[in-house]
């Protein structure tokens, strides 16, 4: 054993009927003169197990499964050869005993050693031009009914909150910008490379490595390019390459690096206007795959309701306004960003068109506190 | 007057306590104490009882808001936070070396009371380290049959912490009005 440690190498002891394991205990102490001391199992550094006890081979499986930093030692009348452990053969002899006690102690060193090296390499991979990127990181921004539409515009000629219109309320986002980026982020992804997509307007730089994109201009200026058809503004100049060396270079302003989730939420909420995407059928339900991350996202009207009554179960569009009692415009605007980032599906299964979407139980005492708490969070924005 | 409350958890340093001060209107009281163990290499003091502030409703109200305590040593304090809790705010720090197991290892501590109630997760420090990504953690979850709301959070900025709060609300009933 090392000379240098100062206390005993604390260890359990598995698989040893009552007698075994108090000689075991003195054992440790007498002979190995304290060398190791046996200890309950959460305390433990080291397992000792007898693999000569009925239930050894699934003891030592279980423990081999566990990977933990733990060395264990195989206690055997046969000669064993293990990969994951070391080994003793009974009868113990002491010097043998006490050899493998200290490479056990060596080998918990290393994995110790190994441990600390994870989470020094986590912190050292810390990239401190992450904190930099500002708009990547930029918590939420609220509409609310008041500023919806006036931030979203509208559709000239069109009532998308009028049931008779409901079939012309639709949008495909292809022939918008959203489109374009959706492919070239596709494109992106799949050939694992920067892309540069070029629309003959700003610079779009496509990093599908980081999920994120880096982006020269305004939001006003955005919201203006998304909400016009493509085919008016000359498609044609649209096109992707690959990015050059210069636009890799690492002095791009990080303020202008975005999330791609972040940015093609917006342009769905511009490109949409409050119409819903032309791929869904409104009279089938769709289903919310999860939450959107909402703290890095402009967060629409009811958007935080329609979630979690989609989470609950599946349902119509139509059906999703009528429960929450609020106007189809705030449900399609959201839908549609949803369905850009691939979070909203149609139902296709046969059982969820059957199956009527969950009833929420109302408890109206609860409902009175929980609305007060939400009053004041709404009233507590920064 | 009936008292209600909502528990923050999760591992040392995630944010508990800025998260309640982000939120809370009476200066929150802490019980910080140097840190001594494990927990010296993440921060100069931490939370060795709990964490306490209130939100004050109109008509008198009052929600009170607790964080548990990070150290697992404390863990027999859980249960007797929780009792009457309308929910629970697990926030996760994504430059912790496990925070999936950190996850796994409070939503199983939590488990009766998240079925009782509800749970939302803020991940914090998402700006020194974005891997674990947010979809990442949905991915674990949903092989544990679970479906919260998952947020990237800086416990610093109210916003962030009140939509956090709000989801959690949400989820306990989608028909609230706003």
């Amino acid at each position: 054993m090392n000379d240098k440690r100062k206390s005993s190498l604390k260890v359990a002891l598995h698989g040893m009927d009552g007698r075994t394991y108090k000689t075991m205990v003195m054992y440790l102490q007498g002979p190995c003169k304290g060398a190791a001391a046996v200890v309950e199992d959460l305390d433990a550094e080291v397992d000792i197990i007898d693999a000569d006890s009925i239930n050894a081979k699934a003891l030592l499986e279980q423990k081999l499964a566990e990977n933990s930093s733990r060395p264990i030692i195989v206690l055997s009348l046969q000669e064993l050869k293990l990969d994951n452990a070391l080994y003793v053969r009974k009868p113990i002899k002491t010097v043998e005993m006490l050899e493998v006690l200290s490479k056990a102690e060596a080998l918990l060193a290393v994995k110790q050693k190994s441990n600390e090296n994870v989470q020094t390499s986590k912190k050292l991979f810390i990239n401190t031009d992450e904190r930099k990127k500002t708009s990547k990181h930029q918590t939420a921004m609220h509409l609310d009914e008041g500023n919806f539409n006036a931030f979203i515009g509208s559709i000239p000629g069109l009532d998308v909150n009028d049931p008779k219109q409901f079939p012309n309320a639709s949008y495909n986002p292809k022939e918008y910008f959203q489109g374009y980026f959706q492919s070239a982020c596709l494109i992106a992804q799949t050939k694992k490379q920067v892309l540069h997509l070029n629309s003959g307007w700003k610079s779009l730089i496509i990093f599908p490595h980081n999920h994120e994109i880096w982006f020269d201009a305004d939001d006003k200026q955005l919201r203006s390019f998304a909400g016009l058809p493509i085919k008016s503004l000359s498609g044609a100049g649209m096109s992707l390459t690959p990015a050059s060396a210069h636009a890799l270079s690492a002095n791009r302003e990080l303020d202008k690096f975005h999330n791609v989730d972040a940015f093609l939420w917006k342009l769905a909420v511009w490109s949409s206007r409050g119409r819903y995407p032309v791929a869904l059928d409104i009279d089938r339900p769709v289903f919310l795959k999860h939450w959107p991350n909402f703290t890095r996202l402009i967060v629409t009207p009811h958007a935080l309701r329609i979630s979690a009554l989609l989470i609950a179960g599946p349902r119509t569009l139509p059906d999703i306004a009528e429960t929450l009692k609020i106007k189809p415009q705030y449900v399609f605007v959201f839908i549609s960003a949803a369905h850009a980032l691939g979070l909203v599906k149609q139902a296709k299964r046969q059982s969820d068109e059957i199956i009527q979407p969950p009833a929420i139980k109302k408890n109206t005492e609860r409902q009175g506190l929980l609305t007060r708490i939400l009053s004041k969070l709404r009233g507590n924005k920064s | 007057m009936s008292q209600y409350k909502i528990i923050f958890t999760g591992p040392v340093g995630a944010g508990k306590t800025t998260a309640i001060e982000s939120i809370s209107d009476v200066p929150p009281v802490k019980t910080d104490a140097a840190a001594s163990d494990m927990t010296k290499n993440k921060k100069a003091s931490t939370t060795v009882a709990m964490d306490y502030g209130i939100m004050n409703l109109a008509g008198g109200e009052k929600i009170h808001l607790y964080g548990t305590p990070g150290q697992e040593r404390f863990d027999f304090m859980w249960d007797i936070l929780t009792t009457g809790g309308i929910g629970l705010i697990l926030l996760l720090d994504n430059t912790r070396a496990d925070p999936f197991q950190d996850m796994k290892f409070f939503l199983d501590s939590f488990q009766s009371f998240i079925a009782k109630t509800n749970v939302a997760i803020g991940v914090t420090q998402m700006d020194l380290s974005d891997k674990p990504a947010i979809n990442d953690y949905h991915v674990q979850l949903q092989g544990m049959g679970l479906n919260p709301p998952v947020f990237s959070v800086d416990a610093r900025v109210k916003n962030d912490v009140s939509i956090l709060v709000q989801s959690l609300l949400y989820s306990l009933d989608p028909e609230l009005e706003e």
